[in-house]
């Protein structure tokens, strides 16, 4: 036929974190937790994928590019994503360009997709989470699909569980669902990202010297041997979904930080109970928590909420811009780069919290003092890489200035 | 009246350890736990207490000395031991020294104690269990107590939990018990020292940097608020107690092993789950833990169980001495003393099986090869202090020769 049209969309999708734990599946395939789950996004502006996609009647085949390398399109996941966006994809027009794609017309044209994502995949910020999401928002915008964010979720959830998460900003739930096909296992938002604008969010990204265990590989490894697993998802994770949202719905950050923390460590538990044992947290995970620990207990009430995923990276929630400045604080002093970094590499997303906490410069990290609660803190330089800076975000949107597109708008190959 | 005499015994107590843990108490007064624990006794020869008792009408007060310094006995612990061994007293004569005690003499004598550990406190090995059970034991005999040990194990327990199981060689069972007097709760021995002698055991003493939490108010914390700890203590440890009994009659070294590693991991999952969350493992825990995970499953069948108490120390159990020279050699591979240490300070207790493990210098330490299953493992010299090397050993025992009394036998003071 020889049509050498190209028809293309940008999106970009949030990141996010599970503050009630996903970890377990009932079902491999489908992707079907054994609990709920919870999660803040974390805004765009700072961590997120951006995902063009583009159909053309002169590509040969589905391909992709992941951070500018092209992937294999071949897995189940990716397979899953594609046949169920495909099957709800309707007629499209562009007039303007004179391109008319009918409904049956899809199953028989290829895809070019390219994706990126602006924070390191070795920082395990959960970078398929967003991929996924990406991936899914992208083709539903590109092939007119009618269904709404929740349902586009229960597609994402099938190229990666915590993607369905991303198609929503502010705090998400992850509906586990009963049903065996997963129809019912969707996120949906519980409130937007206005509603609790206080929250300021550290994350510390620490060396980590070892591989480390899949999330897929190990959650089935601990629904397959931890005897406490079940208990967890059966009893524990039902009453603490409920506080959760509770919680979050009445701003209430004690409630709140006390959740998160205690699902933080019962999700690393459960990894320990696991044959063979799992561990993502090392030493300077642990020192962290140690220090927010004794910094909430000092205060009273809890001023940080702390998390952890699959990975030693702290993710660090505060509960005003105040209790971010003073636990930055705090951070840089245990903390401190090794000596040749400079403050604006090592501090990295959203610097106006810089000012707040009176740390512009190497000297002024120098210059801080031990934590009134902690005076035998002790200096550990090098064991966090960097720190990002960030508040909780909005959803996915669609990006119309073509410069953004990943895509050569003529080739439809990777620019 | 004017008397003068001194009667003593000296006995010397193992100390055990855990490999069905006992974690939480469902009575702080009586020490009662929340499940059976199960452990096996090591070696006095390598690891023990030395206890001496004395009583005389010359003293003043009841006193004590532990390791050459003098300490309190006014505590709940040391006051529920005392007061439950002197209900028990009965008459004693030494007709060759022309001293009778009748019963009821013994509630207006003092008595002078003196207890000294073989290996440091600070190697947390579990001092208290060893002490408790030399000082119940101790005292029996000195006041004539006709209970047996499973009986004397009941007052034992008052001063320190895992003390009554410090009460026999071997392997040993602490039973729960029902009853709200504490009177049930009691250890019995499972098997002796000699029925399972190919058992091999090597401990690593691991730098730790900070002062760990102490196991009563840990284990208290545990309690009120691990949600997953009263499902462990009535789910898991029950049928994992039958499991491990069966495992040790029969001397089932895959059993014993994949039970043993397990409990370790639930019971430092169920720290981690307590708020605040206590880490007793660390790094180079969690590194020896990967390691013999990956020889064990190289093997097939597991060579060697681990097992770590409320520290970083790590107890591995192999199977037999060719395991155990070869864990040797992983472990000296991986764990190599600094440079200016001599292997003979760096290895201590049972140091025959260095010549099994083909080990007699440091020499031989620097030309060990990796091991094949771990061809890209590391050096991390520094991370262990040194090794215990030790064997399955057997209960208290008398001490006749009056040259180990720790107590003068006119004085009845330190030597």
């Amino acid at each position: 036929m020889g049509e050498k049209w190209v028809l293309m969309k940008t999106a970009q999708t949030p990141t996010n974190i599970a503050v009630i734990k996903y970890w377990g599946k009932r079902d491999e395939t489908l992707i079907l937790p054994v609990n709920d789950s919870i999660s803040v996004t974390l805004d765009p502006a700072h961590l997120c994928t951006t995902t063009t996609v583009a159909v053309s009647p002169a590509f040969q085949q589905d391909r992709m590019w992941l951070n500018g390398k092209e992937i294999s399109l071949s897995g189940g996941r990716y397979q899953n994503c594609l046949r169920e966006i495909r099957k709800r994809a309707r007629e499209v027009e562009d007039k303007e360009k004179g391109i008319k794609i009918e409904k049956e017309d899809w199953e028989k044209l290829h895809l070019h997709i390219a994706s990126y994502n602006n924070f390191p995949t070795a920082a395990g910020l959960a970078s398929s989470a967003a991929g996924f999401a990406c991936l899914v928002f992208a083709l539903a915008k590109l092939m007119n699909v009618e269904e709404d964010e929740s349902q586009l979720s229960a597609i994402a959830r099938q190229g990666s569980g915590s993607a369905c998460r991303s198609l929503f900003g502010g705090f998400v739930k992850w509906i586990m669902g009963k049903e065996e096909d997963g129809s019912d296992s969707l996120a949906v938002q519980l409130v937007d990202e206005k509603h609790w604008d206080d929250l300021f969010i550290i994350i510390a990204v620490v060396s980590s010297r070892q591989k480390e265990t899949s999330s897929t590989s190990g959650m089935r490894e601990s629904v397959e041997t931890s005897l406490l697993l079940q208990h967890r998802a059966k009893e524990v994770v039902p009453k603490r979904t409920l506080q959760m949202e509770e919680a979050i719905k009445n701003r209430d950050f004690a409630s709140f930080a006390k959740l998160t923390c205690a699902d933080s460590n019962q999700f690393h538990a459960v990894c320990l109970d696991t044959s063979p044992p799992i561990f993502y947290m090392n030493d300077t995970s642990h020192r962290i928590i140690s220090h927010v620990e004794k910094w909430n207990r000092s205060e009273g009430s809890p001023q940080v909420a702390y998390t952890f995923d699959a990975g030693p990276n702290a993710v660090l929630i505060a509960r005003d811009r105040k209790a971010a400045a003073q636990l930055l604080k705090r951070l840089l002093f245990s903390f401190p780069p090794n000596s040749d970094a400079d403050l604006d590499s090592y501090i990295i997303g959203d610097k106006t919290i810089l000012k707040e906490a009176g740390v512009e410069g190497m000297k002024d990290v120098e210059a801080l003092s031990p934590p009134p609660e902690n005076g035998a803190a002790q200096k550990c330089p090098g064991d966090v890489n960097y720190f990002i800076c960030t508040r909780p975000g909005k959803g996915p949107i669609l990006l119309s200035n073509e410069n953004v597109g990943l895509l050569d708008p003529e080739t439809g190959l990777p620019k």
